[in-house]
């Protein structure tokens, strides 16, 4: 069971582009925003994000490094009971 | 109208990275575009966004209401609430914990939220212990649940700060 506003690791992955091209409606970013309050891992994430783009001016999706994604992704199930 | 504000150090914005100064009045362009507003908690809205340092701020012009924040046109930090602090988010994550623990510690499906919440708040996490009782809650007896758990641990931040008495 999941709240509708809820939005899982997965998603916020899916929109850290489109959250720091600020092209999110006020809705979902809300969403983002409220869920990286929580989660390290998200906010770790968007951190790297962020340190890419700074670095590189731009980013591609071969700048996401999978294993950062697969370790926020174990780092959320880790406390799920699901 | 008075509400709140969770600023890191420097009293730097979380997402937006501004850094504000204390008693000016700062204007946004436009209240709608979410990123260009200024954002702000209601009492209600404390608990989704705990953060650093909380401030009070006066808003000014039209406000706009989303789900768990207003987003005004003008606002200004009027002053830190200093009694917001590291231990003062520890007591908050342990009557958290302590009244998950009370209402579900003895319900199969939900006791494993119980130890959750206790290698959150040992890790430091509370704001992540705070969501892990809310989705107890929710668990318990559907989405309105989980408001209220939200709502409670609203309730003991506003006694605790004194939140909505300006
Ligand atoms: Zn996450």
């Amino acid at each position: 069971m999941r709240l509708d506003r809820e939005i899982t690791c997965a998603q916020v992955v899916d929109l850290v582009t489109a959250y720091l091209e600020d092209v999110l409606d006020a809705d979902d970013r809300e969403r983002v925003e409220e869920h990286l309050v929580f989660c390290d891992g998200c906010s770790t994430y968007l951190d790297q994000i962020r340190q890419t783009i700074a670095v590189t001016g731009r980013l591609e999706p071969e700048d996401i490094p999978p294993a950062l994604q697969d370790k926020l992704l174990a780092a959320f199930r880790e406390w799920s009971p699901a | 109208m008075t509400a709140y504000k969770f600023l890191g150090d420097g009293s730097v914005s979380p997402f937006a990275g501004f850094r504000w100064p204390v008693g000016e009045w700062v204007e946004a362009a436009a209240a709608d575009p979410c990123r260009r507003g200024i954002h702000a908690c209601r009492v209600q809205d404390v608990p989704f966004w705990l953060g650093h340092g909380l401030w009070e701020i006066e808003l000014d012009g039209e406000i706009v209401v989303y789900q768990r924040k207003i987003v005004a046109p003008r606002g200004r930090l009027v002053r830190r609430l200093t009694d917001w602090n590291r231990e003062l988010l520890e007591e908050f994550g342990a009557g958290v914990l302590a009244r998950t623990r009370t209402r579900f510690g003895a319900v199969a499906v939900l006791s494993g939220y119980v130890g959750d919440i206790q290698n959150h708040l040992a890790s430091g996490r509370v704001p992540l212990a705070a969501f892990a009782a809310a989705r107890a809650a929710e668990l318990s007896g559907g989405p309105a649940e989980y408001e209220r758990e939200r709502l409670r641990q609203a309730a003991w931040l506003a006694d605790r700060l004194g939140l909505g008495t300006a």
